[in-house]
């Protein structure tokens, strides 16, 4: 590890490793200190016409804090370099300190768009841990409020993505179901974001009247209302030819790279933890998973639209189905699981996310390790800029929908 | 002096500036007239013999001072129509229905503070937003609004359009490159690359309506396309707008061709280190090419100041107010009254709670309004002027509509594909349209010859 020296001040006759002199480093985006790995010397060695730009951590399109290094030719991208840490809050390490229950707040915030499914993932750890059969009630209504985050979240995704494409309106059709589902939920949960409402061995609380008179509201028209606004960017010239083509990852790549959720089966695996390893009440539920071959970017935002379809029919499916009965099981206020390990996974919005917790004995997880999809992705932003245009960094990006709280945790 | 800091720290912000401004508004008064009383003479026999200068100089600065109040108008619409069609309901505090919201920003950038980056190149970087708003405004010159309300009717207008026109580009190209800022060259870049591009099919679409009007005076091209609006070139060059109008929306750095501020991309492009204002001029110039380019359609393909339709009879309304005599001063001061009292009482009539005051103020509105309504109707049946001003008027911000349309609606094309277009459709496109033009005036003439 070298020294970091401040800027203007090192020279390059000090350190024969020193690639750039004061005038340019204190300009450029570059590290301070002279190169650490073989791949730093690599990307910070500027060929023949090309240029850095620094994109992030405060850009109109990042998608929160999300730094990205470019070297540029024109406006060609030939390589970039993330720089991840701009949102890290150390949850895991948080979680090590809180009891069981107190980590799903913790763990609430990590991926905000969809933070049911933070909760959801470690919450069936935990109950592996515990031995713990989970109520019937108590699961309809988490895939219920589930399914509704999940919408959500697209939503979200489907107005981000021609944001990012340049289209100004479909953002605030978008955020028309979006704001009416967080709505819901918060009447459900009491919270718009971070709702911190499943519990070990159930959920905080039962389906209320409020909720129900809203979500009865929304699902008589929202097949209809998501249709009149996916006709707003479907049938947009522009905005399918641009994203035709764009970013292309194909089966094997994508396989190599250990993507999950909509973005692997956009590339033409039928991989959805739903049906792959059945969880919750999803064996005795009927739905579709949605599977498109091309593997860009249209590909991408095409099939999560197809998978909102998906997830109205199991809502549907849900309240048609609703068991009566309790929405806890009986447990203990103070939790103390055998020792022992368990890992638990779900289908996100945004792929599989995994829970691997370590118990030893105490009422304090001795490890948490969350697996987010968001941060494998991201991964795939490596392979897949380099030879794209400036334009379509942040629209490849945003196709992959990576949301830096949980890539950062 | 301790009494005259204690008067003043008393008085109001208003009362400040009026004890600032009433007693220099005095002073220069006072100067005026005894300049005018010393030198009036000469000044005006100066002007008279130099007529033609003093008119430049007069429509140069009514052009610039108009079209402040233009992008206003504009951005006003931007906001509150692209509003609409987000299902919000924009600006609506600022000024009834939020119509001065638009003056707000205005008056932001002139308290910011004027910031120029370490490394930047001062004097370009202070003069890019300069030329960027002159040669738009500047542009505007040969424009005719209405008969005989033109800055210069230049004959060779049409060529004087895109050649101060297309200076637009290396104002923003210095913006770009003396920033300092990659985003900025990046953004200069891609204008100077999209405009010089899109120049080319801009110019070649309208040879073939110079080859058919034979002038490139616009005021005489305005005058052939009189009567009904069939006559519009238009109809007679359709291809010709269609291209002309994707041509300059690109000139315009409008959506979908916003590649220079693409803020999802380049953060604000070459604006991107701009503040105060010398932002509000790039952002003026913007709205005020807006302006230009609609207006430059009208007037070369929607007829300009003329009417879509003739009326087959002829109306005029001939009032001659000195025949009244001194019943002119009793209509002067009755007329209001009356139309208030006659506005005011069904009013009153109408709704019981209603105060009579209430109604009074309610009949004085009403009354203005329709002699508002009365006055813009007579101007318009006995004045040229007037009639085309509105017709004009009314054509241009009809495509400043569909500009902000195209806003509120498309995405945005990257820059090969932005390119792409323009050499490999529309350079083509306008080829033919000139080729078909071309042969088809040639053919016309060896007919008629021929008979």
């Amino acid at each position: 590890m070298a020294t970091t020296y401040p800027h203007g001040t090192h020279k390059s006759a000090d350190d024969p490793h020193v690639l750039l002199d004061d005038e340019y480093g204190q300009y450029e985006p570059i590290p301070p200190y002279p190169p650490r790995t073989e791949r730093e010397l690599e990307f910070y060695t500027p060929g023949d016409g090309e240029m850095y730009l620094n994109m992030g951590p405060q850009h109109p399109s990042t998608h929160g804090v999300l730094r990205v290094v470019l070297k540029l030719n024109g406006e060609r991208v030939v390589d970039i370099d993330p720089v991840l840490g701009y949102l890290h809050r150390g949850v895991e390490k948080l979680c090590e300190n809180a009891d069981y229950h107190q980590t799903i707040s913790q763990l609430d915030p990590l991926e905000y768009i969809s933070s049911l499914f933070c909760e959801w993932g470690p919450v069936i750890a935990y109950e592996k841990l515990l031995d713990v059969q989970v109520p019937r009630r108590a699961e309809y209504i988490r895939v219920l409020s589930g399914e509704l985050n999940r919408i959500a979240s697209h939503a979200l995704f489907m107005g981000w993505f021609a944001l990012d494409l340049g289209g100004l309106a479909p953002i605030l059709y978008s955020f028309i179901e979006r704001d009416e589902i967080v709505e819901m939920l918060a009447a459900l949960t009491g919270q718009r974001m971070l709702f911190n409402y499943f519990r070990i061995g159930g959920v905080n609380g039962d389906l209320n009247h409020d909720f129900l008179s809203r979500l009865g509201d929304w699902m008589s028209r929202a097949g209809k209302q998501i249709e009149t606004n996916l006709a707003l960017l479907n049938e947009n010239e522009i905005f399918v030819r641009r994203a035709r083509g764009l970013g292309t990852i194909d089966r094997e790549a994508a396989l190599r790279l250990c993507m999950t959720g909509p973005n692997i089966r956009a590339s033409g695996v039928p991989f959805d933890v739903r049906r792959a390893h059945p969880y919750s009440i999803y064996p005795e539920i009927d739905f579709e998973i949605p599977t498109r071959s091309e593997g860009d970017s249209l590909a991408r935002y095409l099939l999560r639209m197809d998978e909102v379809k998906q997830s109205l029919r199991i809502i549907d499916q849900c309240l048609e189905q609703m068991p009566d009965g309790p929405i806890m099981a009986k447990l203990p206020r103070l939790l103390r699981p055998r020792p022992g390990r368990a890992w638990a996974a779900i289908e996100g919005p945004r792929g599989m996310y995994g829970a691997y917790v370590i118990s030893d004995g105490t009422d304090q997880p001795f490890r948490l390790k969350i697996h987010d999809p968001s941060f494998i992705h991201l991964q795939a932003v490596g392979a897949l800029l380099p030879g794209h245009l400036l334009a379509d960094t942040m629209a490849i990006m945003a196709s992959l929908d990576p949301v830096m709280g949980g890539v950062d945790k | 002096m301790t009494a005259i800091s204690r008067t003043w720290d008393q008085l109001t912000l208003p009362g400040k500036a009026l004890a600032i401004l009433v007693p220099l508004l005095l002073f220069l008064t006072a100067g005026a007239v005894i300049t005018i009383l010393l030198f009036g003479g000469i000044v005006w026999n100066a002007i008279l013999d130099h007529l033609e200068i003093v008119r430049l100089f007069v429509a140069v600065l009514a052009i610039v001072l108009i079209f402040i109040p233009f992008a206003f108008v504009i951005i006003y619409m931007e906001l509150k129509i692209i509003a609409r069609m987000n299902l919000r309901i924009g600006p609506d505090r600022v000024g009834p229905w939020g119509s001065l919201m638009s003056l707000v920003p205005g008056l932001k950038v002139l308290t910011k503070e004027d910031f120029t980056p370490t490394k930047a190149d001062a004097v370009v970087f202070t003069w890019a937003p300069v030329v960027v708003f002159a040669t738009s405004v500047m542009s505007a010159l040969v424009l005719p609004f209405a008969p005989g309300l033109f800055g210069a009717d230049l004959n060779i207008g049409l060529l004087y359009f895109f050649a101060v026109g297309g200076m637009t580009v290396v104002g923003l190209l210095m913006g770009g490159w003396s920033s300092f800022n990659k985003y900025s060259l990046l953004g200069g870049l891609r204008s100077a690359a999209s405009i010089i591009s899109y120049e080319i099919p801009l110019t070649l679409s309208v040879v073939g309506l110079i080859i058919l009007a034979g002038t490139m005076s616009l005021n005489t091209i305005v005058e052939q396309q009189a009567g009904w609006f069939t006559n519009w070139y238009a109809f007679r060059q359709p291809l010709a707008v269609v291209i002309f109008f994707i041509a300059a929306t690109a000139e315009a750095n409008r959506t979908p061709f916003d590649m220079t501020e693409a803020d999802s991309e380049i953060v604000a492009g070459f604006a991107t280190e701009y503040s105060g204002m010398r932002f509000g001029f790039f952002f003026f110039a913007e709205y005020v090419n807006v302006f230009i380019v609609s207006a430059i359609t009208t007037v070369l393909f929607l007829g300009g100041w003329n009417a879509p339709i003739e009326l087959p009879w002829h109306v005029a309304i001939d009032i001659n107010p000195g025949a009244y005599g001194l019943g002119l001063l009793f209509i002067i001061a009755l007329v209001p009254v009356l139309g208030t009292l006659i506005l005011a009482a069904p009013i009153y009539a109408m709704r019981s709670k209603t105060r009579w005051w209430v109604a009074l103020i309610v009949g004085f509105v009403l009354f203005n309004v329709v002699a508002a309504g009365l006055t813009l109707l007579w101007a318009y049946a006995s004045f040229d002027v007037v009639a085309g001003l509105l017709w004009f008027l009314g054509k241009a911000f009809a495509l400043v509509f569909v500009f902000v349309w195209m806003r509120g609606t498309l995405p945005r094309v990257r820059i090969d594909q932005l390119m792409g277009f323009a050499w490999k459709w529309l350079l083509p496109a306008a080829l033919l349209n000139l080729f078909v033009t071309a042969l088809a005036v040639i053919v016309v003439q060896q007919w008629k010859g021929g008979l």
